[in-house]
C-alpha cells in the first residue's frame, strides 16, 4: 500500500492527539454557556471555561475587593478551570500537576501563568483586606495538586493577558511516574465588552 | 484511495470530532498516604453554637471544607444532607467548615441549600491552614480515635451506598 504508507506519516503529524490517545475538544460549556477548551488523556481531564471580565469583576467586588483591583483581576484573562482524575480500573492511579511548569505562548512571547503566590505578594503589598485575600486564594486553582482517582476540583486560572487575546497553552502532568504534556491551541481570553464603549453607540 | 486509507481517515475524523462526555466522577473515598492526628479546633457555627472537634471523639467525623461560591461544594450539599439523615444515630457526624465567609452569607446560602448538619465558620481561614488542603471542596474522614484516614477532593454523592458502607465500616477503626 504505497499510497497509505506515504499518507500515514502525514496524518500522524496532523493528528498527534489521536496517535497519543489524547483528545481535545472545544465547545460551549453547558452550565456557563461560554466557550471551553478541553484535553482528555487516560483518565486526566482538563477543561478551561472562559470567564467574562464583567463576571469576574462582579465576583471580586462582592468579596471586598476595591473597583480598581477587581478590574485588574477581571482583565487578566481568567478561566474557570476543572481538573479531574477519572482514571479507573487497571489505569486507576494518582495524577498531579504543577502550574509552574505550564507555558503560555501568545504573540510569539512565552510566559507562565500568574499564580496564587504571585497575586498574594501583590495583595500583601497593597494591604488588601484579609477576607478579600482569603476569598481570592481559595478561588484560584491550586498551584500544585495531587488527585486520587475520583478527585477533581475547580478554580480560576489567570493567564495575565489582555481580554480577547489568543494563546497556546502547553500543560504538563504526571501519571504513573511519567511526565506527560499536551498543547491546546488558540485558546481565547474573553473580550471585555462594555456597551457604553461599543463604537457607534 | 484504498479502503484502508479511507478507513483511517474516518477513524481520525471521528477522533477529531470527539465531543467530551462530561463523565460522572467515580464515587471513591481514597485513603490518605499517611494517616495523621486530626488538628483540633473550636469554631463558631452558623447556629451560634461552639463546636470543638475533640468533643466528637468516639465517632466517625466527615469534615468538609467548603465555600458558597464553589460549584462542586454546592453540588455535594444535598447528597451530604441525605447522608446525614440516613446516618442519624449511627455514630457518624458531618461538620462542614465554611472558609472565609460570614454568617450572613452562609445563612443566605441555607435558603437555597437547606441542610441540618452543623455549618462551622472559619472566617480567617485559620483552621483550613492546619489541614492539608489546597482546593475546595476537600473532605477528611476522621476515625473515632481522632485520626485522619481518608481524603476526597471535589464533590461526591455522599449518600451513594458504597460511600455510606465505607463510613459505617470506619466506626470499627
Amino acid at each position: 500500500m504505497p499510497r497509505l504508507a506515504t499518507l500515514l506519516p502525514t496524518l500522524m503529524c496532523l493528528c498527534p492527539a489521536l496517535v497519543l490517545g489524547l483528545t481535545d475538544s472545544q465547545g460551549i460549556d453547558e452550565e456557563a454557556r461560554l466557550p471551553y477548551w478541553q484535553v482528555d488523556d487516560s483518565g486526566m481531564s482538563l477543561r478551561l471555561i472562559q470567564r467574562l471580565p464583567d463576571q469576574t469583576r462582579g465576583y471580586f467586588l462582592a468579596r471586598k475587593f476595591g473597583a480598581s483591583d477587581a478590574n485588574t483581576i477581571a482583565n487578566s484573562c481568567v478561566f474557570q478551570t476543572v481538573f479531574r482524575n477519572l482514571s479507573s480500573g487497571t489505569e486507576a492511579g494518582p495524577l498531579e500537576y504543577d502550574l509552574r511548569e505550564w507555558r503560555v505562548l501568545s504573540d510569539g512571547h512565552e510566559q507562565n501563568l500568574k499564580l496564587r503566590e504571585d497575586w498574594a505578594k501583590q495583595w500583601q503589598q497593597q494591604k488588601i483586606p484579609n477576607p478579600a485575600q482569603i476569598a481570592f486564594e481559595w478561588s484560584l486553582l491550586p498551584t500544585w495538586q495531587r488527585y486520587n482517582p475520583g478527585d477533581y476540583n475547580w478554580g480560576m486560572t489567570t493567564f495575565n493577558l489582555h481580554p480577547g487575546s489568543r494563546f497556546d497553552l502547553t500543560m504538563t502532568w504526571r501519571q504513573a511516574g511519567r511526565k506527560k504534556s499536551a498543547t491546546i491551541h488558540a485558546i481565547q481570553c474573553a473580550p471585555d465588552i462594555h456597551p457604553e464603549n461599543t463604537p457607534g453607540e | 484511495m484504498c479502503r484502508c486509507a479511507k478507513l483511517l481517515l474516518i477513524v481520525i475524523g471521528l477522533g477529531l470530532s470527539t465531543t467530551f462526555t462530561w463523565a460522572a466522577t467515580p464515587q471513591t473515598l481514597p485513603p490518605v498516604a499517611k494517616v495523621f492526628v486530626a488538628p483540633d479546633f473550636m469554631l463558631q457555627g452558623e447556629d451560634d453554637k461552639t463546636y470543638h472537634l475533640a468533643d466528637f471523639k468516639g465517632r466517625v467525623v466527615v469534615l468538609n471544607f467548603w465555600a458558597t461560591w464553589c460549584p462542586p461544594c454546592r453540588y455535594e450539599m444535598p447528597s451530604m444532607e441525605r447522608a446525614w439523615n440516613k446516618l442519624q444515630g449511627e455514630g457518624i457526624e458531618i461538620l462542614a467548615v465554611n472558609v472565609g465567609e460570614g454568617a450572613d452569607t452562609v445563612f443566605e446560602f441555607l435558603g437555597s441549600y437547606p441542610v441540618s448538619f452543623p455549618l462551622l465558620l472559619d472566617k480567617d481561614a485559620n483552621v483550613i491552614k492546619r489541614y492539608p488542603v489546597t482546593g475546595l471542596p476537600t473532605t477528611f474522614i476522621i476515625s473515632p480515635k481522632g485520626v485522619v484516614t481518608h481524603r476526597t477532593m471535589g464533590s461526591r454523592e455522599w449518600d451513594a451506598p458504597e460511600l455510606l458502607e465505607q463510613l459505617r465500616a470506619m466506626r470499627e477503626h
